[in-house]
């Protein structure tokens, strides 16, 4: 029924007349008329009643061919092969031969070449064949006959050797039908009869099984294999229903009434051709001559997939329904042709559209795998359609299935009306759902329900909005907070939790909900990188609202933070690994306790505690704020100082000293100041402290204790008592005199003066025993000095009495033994003035530098590096101020320098004295022979200008440093007496050296000109023989003066 | 697909109390709210699993409408199962209960097992027919009975399992004659015997089969 409802509205096929131009109706002008039709290999193939075979192309040009003598039968022609298969009759009776004709070799006479021609009999009798069917294999056949028999053929049906029949059925009723089918794995044949419908399995040979599927059969030509892409079903049809069967059995079945003619199956439709009682309709598009009397045919095109009707006519008798050029053809009782021409989809469509029968154009556009595009264009149109009928409900529907192509905003404005609210709500749904939602989206959505639920109490819909998982829905979790924040504060708090959005679920606890506990509950929920970050943000407002709870959590966060929910034993710990508590870095935190110097002070302190390691500011800030509540606190200073002083006196906390110093000033925390002090060792300024304080026992104490290592501490006191004191008591002054005259810190000039200059009540009576022992002191050492004065006199003179002995007296050198051998002397020999004496040879042998006596050599040469050093020690200057500082007496230390010619120029000096010497270099030349002049005169510059000599022969070109006799006699005190000695001994060296190697070894060679140089002449003469030197040079014995 | 059985049932009943919709719930596990009439009978498959045995279920969905009524009694024939459904919302379609069940009766082969299907029980504020009412029913003529709702899915999977259980049973009994075609049952292809001549009875069945014979 339902199918032909729809009939009468669309139609998906142009029925087109007369399109052969009556090309075939001229075919069958006699008598003759058209037997049986097929089609495939782009020909329509027809057999008439006269044993002609026609072949129609597309262009309707007819090639025509005799195929048997007196009638064509049945025809098969197969779809991909130009193979074609005849039945018919040559010869009167029943005589059915078959012929198997190739279409595409001709022969001359434009007779396609035949196979085969065999003779089709049933077990030998005469019957009359009703069906036939040739598998597109070319290996199968099956022929049915009117008593009911079925003939396989298998093998090459083109070679009638290779070809084995077989009679399969013997029955009754007439074959009205047979169609091969194949699937993967099997053959079938199906067989339709008068009474019954059987399928064969034929997929193996000779073991057909047989399975019968009814009981009801149909007539000839109402039998058809649909194959469809989903399943093929062979259907029959009967004059209620078309019945359908599988291979299994019994199939679906569509009720359609009237007496089935032909059932013909093409791409996705069957045709049904139909009596119809009802008199030809006039159609408008068939021929005007139909007469209207005659017993027409109703043509019905039904899909079946999409169950309806697509095409629906009425038209004078049908011969044949022909599938070919991918299109299909009807020939009708007159032989005129009919081409029933399918409409395109999108003609299609847009007819159902015209009829507003968008439900079938969507399925057929789905079953023609049309494009999504258009197919959203289809729920669209749809939509639109529904919309403007009333039905928004249906229409939302429609614009849901196009969501991801068709703009929501046009969806969207079309149901702003607050009317349709719930439909719009349901289109935000399904677009979240999809994943196609904008900010914009989620913000209206989550309006819709804050509206819904207010004006209809629906609030379920939010609920679960929010509720379901992220891949249920996609939306912007952001977007979806703010919306709802302003609806319904609640919800949006859930929102965040659910998406663990902290930032927003902390803030939104803050600012609508003021619950500040539930937020630290929250935050210490949160793992460490969260708890610190949402703390440092929030921790502000947070420590003002419940500044316990916060400082609590804080402590927890500083020192060993876990998450509150965390297992109390994390995996890593049970893998083995070590668990690095986490904690907060303390200074990042200290800033949110501004006001709140005491909570500051307990996180701090619990901080610390916990051992963990702070840099110098905490510690600074820790201070500050101890000291801020040292302050404030009435009750319990001393608990809060005693505290301080702690901290302080830690030395595991690193705060700045100079800062807390100054903390500590600011809040005259006194206690903290002198330790700091202390601990800086400003003891100066703990005095100045006390002082300030007045206090005169501190000032002692503090003078006590620290006045070994800061006498002026001594003085500073000092100065205080009697600055700022008007009284100062006597104990007090007593002990600073005593200390200052023990160490010397002041000279009782200045004591007094000082005690003196200020208007203090400071009495001589104060300071009489000090002044008594300043003086007595004084008076011992004037004594002292005095002795020493005397005894550098004597020396003096001692000094003196025997320079007169070397500069006028003679020195007998009286030695009679060798010094080196101590052998009796023997010529020659070598004297020094130091009265040892030398066998020359010994000399030699004994003595490695040549110079100076052997024995004597060890002792002077102690002396010259004594001097030496004295020259090393340059910085005199330095020493002096020094020493000057030091001392305390800076004078003595001056007049000492002064003696030691520190003040002098000695440049000049010097330059003098080497001129002198100069000049008796020279008197040395002429009587060198004469060793005692030399001595005699050398003797006159001392061995003051003997060392200066020294020093020039090694470092020719330096100036000579200074060295004056005092400083040579305070540094050798021990040796003072034996200056004497080691005059004496310093001349004997000086002799050996200038008699001996006077050329060589030139010890002014950098200072003279060489034209000036008395030695010049010398080295040039001691290529001469005569030179005596040379010999000597050169150890000849017999030209040695001396030997 | 290969399978042990291959069960053939039929669903009756009035028209729009939810036959197609029960099916395409069964078969393709969807519900289509809106669904053409049916006309003539309607056809799905499924594979179910009873026993560790892969059984196929061919389902007829016939027309509901009197007018087809003599199509779907050609159906009653050569099916094993028969769900007669009717609509819990409307009493006339569990009044016509008896016509169907006649109609049954006479036409399909006596085992036929008949299961009593009260449908839409999630239109719970529209019933009409009380539950009661439906198991009073079932009890007198011997049929298993169950509420469903297509929509839902509520006991569709069941409804069509339990009779299928229920038709094993009567196989493993050797009520039905499994050979016979007619009954509704077919033995699947690799369970068919070498030689038709021999009963049926095969694998685990083979025990009870001797009673058929």
């Amino acid at each position: 029924m339902a199918f032909l409802e729809v009939v009468e509205k669309i139609s998906f096929f142009d029925l087109k007349t007369n399109i052969d131009n009556g090309n075939i109706a001229d075919l069958f002008k006699e008598d003759c008329k058209i037997n049986v039709t097929s089609s495939g290999n782009n020909h329509l193939v027809l057999g008439d009643s006269s044993g002609q075979v026609h072949l129609v192309t597309r262009s309707w040009s007819v090639h025509s061919f005799r195929a048997y003598e007196l009638c064509t039968d049945h025809l098969y022609q197969l779809k991909n092969s130009s193979l074609l298969v005849t039945i018919g009759q040559d010869e009167p009776g029943v005589n059915p031969l078959i012929k198997i004709w190739d279409t595409n070799r001709l022969d001359k006479n434009g007779t396609p070449h035949c196979f085969r021609v065999t003779r089709a009999l049933p077990g030998n009798r005469p019957v009359q064949v009703s069906a036939l069917c040739v598998h597109e294999n070319l290996q199968l056949m099956a022929l049915g006959f009117v008593d009911g028999s079925l003939m396989l053929y298998r093998g090459d049906i083109t070679r009638e050797r290779s070809s084995k029949q077989k009679l399969l059925r013997d029955a009754s009723s007439t074959v009205t039908g047979l169609a091969f089918k194949s699937t993967s794995s099997n053959i079938y044949l199906f067989l339709a009869t008068d009474s019954s419908v059987l399928v064969y399995n034929i997929t193996h040979k000779d073991k057909e099984e047989r399975i019968h599927l009814d009981n009801i059969g149909c007539a000839k030509r109402c039998c058809v294999l649909a194959e469809s892409i989903q399943e093929s079903h062979f259907m029959v049809g009967r004059n209620d229903a078309v019945y359908c069967y599988t291979t299994d059995g019994r199939g679906p079945c569509y009720a359609i009434d009237g007496e089935k003619v032909m059932l013909e199956w093409f791409r996705s439709y069957l045709i049904i051709i139909s009596k119809t009682n009802r008199p030809t309709a006039v159609n408008s598009v068939s021929n005007g001559n139909q007469s209207s009397g005659l017993q027409g045919d109703s043509i019905t095109v039904l899909d079946i997939h999409n169950k309806f009707i697509v095409f629906s006519a009425t038209m004078s008798r049908i011969k044949a329904v022909l599938n070919e050029f991918g299109s299909f053809y009807l020939i009708d009782e007159e032989n005129r042709v009919y081409h029933l021409d399918e409409k395109d989809l999108q003609s299609k469509l847009s007819l159902l559209f015209k009829k507003n029968l968008y439900d079938i154009a969507i399925r057929i556009a789905k079953s023609q795998q049309y494009d999504t595009e258009g197919l959203v264009d289809i729920f669209k149109q749809y939509g639109d359609h529904l919309c403007n009928k009333g039905d928004y409900t249906g229409a939302i529907e429609q614009y849901i299935k196009t969501i991801g192509k068709l703009e929501p905003s046009y969806v969207i404005r079309k149901f702003l009306d607050s009317q349709h609210i719930e439909k719009l709500t349901m289109y935000l749904q399904a677009l979240h759902k999809e994943r196609q939602a904008t900010e914009d989206h989620t913000t209206l959505l989550l309006n819709c329900y804050t509206k819904l639920s207010n004006t209809l109490g629906q609030n379920e819909g939010l609920k679960e909005f929010i509720l379901s998982k992220d891949s249920d829905l996609s939306y912007d979790v952001d977007v979806a907070i703010k919306v709802c924040r302003q609806g319904s504060p609640s919800e949006a708090l859930m929102l965040a939790k659910r998406h663990e959005k902290h930032d927003w679920y902390i803030k939104l606890l803050i600012e609508d909900h003021q619950k500040y506990c539930e937020v630290l509950e929250y935050i210490s929920s949160l793992n460490f990188e969260n708890a610190e970050t949402y703390m440092r943000k929030y921790g502000n407002i947070l420590i003002e609202k419940v500044p316990n709870e916060s400082t609590q959590f804080l402590k927890k966060l500083c020192t060993n933070y876990k998450p509150r929910d965390s297992m109390i034993i994390s995996e890593n710990a049970l893998t083995g690994n070590y668990d690095l508590p986490h904690h907060a870095e303390p200074e990042d935190f200290i800033h949110l306790f501004l006001n709140n110097s005491e909570r500051l002070v307990e996180f701090l302190e619990h901080v610390i505690e916990e051992g963990s390691i702070l840099t110098t500011p905490v510690y600074n800030t820790l201070l500050e704020h101890y000291l801020h509540v040292w302050t404030n606190s009435q009750n319990d200073r001393t608990k809060w100082s005693q505290k301080i002083l702690k901290l302080l006196q830690n030395p595991d906390i690193k705060y700045d000293k100079a800062q807390a110093l100054v903390v500590c000033h600011m809040h005259s925390f006194g206690e903290g100041i002198l330790y700091l002090y202390e601990e800086q060792k400003l003891y100066q300024q703990i005095l100045r402290h006390h002082i300030t304080k007045n206090d005169m026992n501190s000032i002692l104490a503090c003078c006590r204790r620290f006045g070994n290592q800061e006498p002026n501490l001594w003085v500073q006191a000092l100065w205080s008592c009697v600055r700022d004191t008007p009284n100062p008591p006597q104990a007090l002054l007593n002990e600073i005199l005593t200390v200052i005259a023990k160490e010397r810190l002041l000279s009782p000039q200045l004591v007094i003066d000082a005690l003196g200059s200020e208007n203090t009540d400071i009495t001589v009576g104060h300071i009489k025993s000090y002044i008594m022992n300043e003086l007595e002191q004084e008076q011992g050492k004037t004594a002292e000095i005095t002795g020493l004065i005397q005894n550098y006199r004597k020396d003096t003179d001692k000094l003196k009495k025997q320079l007169e002995t070397l500069k006028s007296g003679a020195i007998v050198i009286q030695g009679s033994r060798c010094a080196a051998c101590h052998h009796p002397l023997e010529l020659p020999t070598i004297h020094f003035l130091c009265q040892h004496s030398y066998h020359q040879h010994c000399f030699q042998s004994f003595c490695d530098e040549d110079q100076g006596c052997p024995a004597c050599q060890p002792e002077n040469k102690n002396l010259l590096e004594l001097l030496k050093a004295r020259e090393h020690n340059r910085d005199l200057n330095e020493t002096f101020h020094s020493q000057l500082e030091k001392a305390h007496d800076g004078y003595s230390v001056a007049a000492e320098y002064f003696g030691r010619g520190v003040f002098n120029s000695y440049k000049d000096i010097t330059n003098k004295a080497v001129k002198k010497l100069i000049e008796k270099k020279d008197e040395e030349e002429i009587s060198r022979t004469l060793i005692p002049k030399v001595e005699k005169e050398l003797r006159d510059y001392g061995y003051g200008a003997e060392a200066r000599l020294r020093q020039s022969e090694k470092k020719p070109s330096q100036i000579i440093p200074p060295i004056s006799e005092g400083k040579l006699r305070q540094q050798e005190t021990s040796r003072y007496g034996s200056s004497l000695k080691s005059n004496t001994n310093f001349d004997k060296k000086k002799d050996v050296y200038t008699s001996n190697i006077p050329g060589t070894l030139n010890p002014f060679e950098s200072d003279y000109d060489p034209s000036n140089n008395p030695f010049e002449n010398e080295q040039e003469e001691s290529e001469d023989d005569t030179n005596p030197f040379r010999d000597n040079y050169e150890c000849d014995k017999n030209l040695n003066p001396f030997s | 697909m290969s399978y042990a059985y291959l069960f053939k049932y039929i669903i009756i009943g009035d028209t729009g109390v939810g036959k197609s919709c029960l099916l395409l719930q069964f078969t393709d596990k969807r519900f289509q709210p809106v669904h053409d009439l049916t006309i003539g009978v309607e056809f799905g498959a499924r594979m179910i699993t009873i026993d560790s045995k892969q059984i196929k279920l061919q389902i007829w969905d016939t027309a509901g409408q009197e007018a087809f009524r003599s199509i779907t009694r050609s159906y009653y024939r050569g099916a094993a199962g028969a769900l007669l459904v009717y609509d819990i919302t409307r009493r006339e379609t569990f009044n016509h209960l008896t016509t169907w069940l006649d109609d049954a009766r006479q036409h399909s082969n006596s085992n036929m097992v008949i299961m009593l299907i009260g449908n839409k029980s999630d239109l719970e504020s529209r019933r009409e027919v009380k539950k009661e009412e439906g198991e009073a029913f079932a009890r007198e003529h011997g049929l298993v009975f169950m509420e469903t709702s297509a929509k839902t899915a509520a006991n569709v999977e069941e409804a069509f399992i339990n009779t299928a259980k229920e038709i094993y049973e009567k196989i493993q009994e050797g009520v039905f004659d499994i050979n016979n075609e007619a009954n509704g049952i077919k033995i699947g292809p690799q369970h068919s015997p070498t030689n038709p001549s021999l009963p049926g009875a095969t694998g685990s069945s083979g025990s009870q089969g001797g009673g058929c014979c």
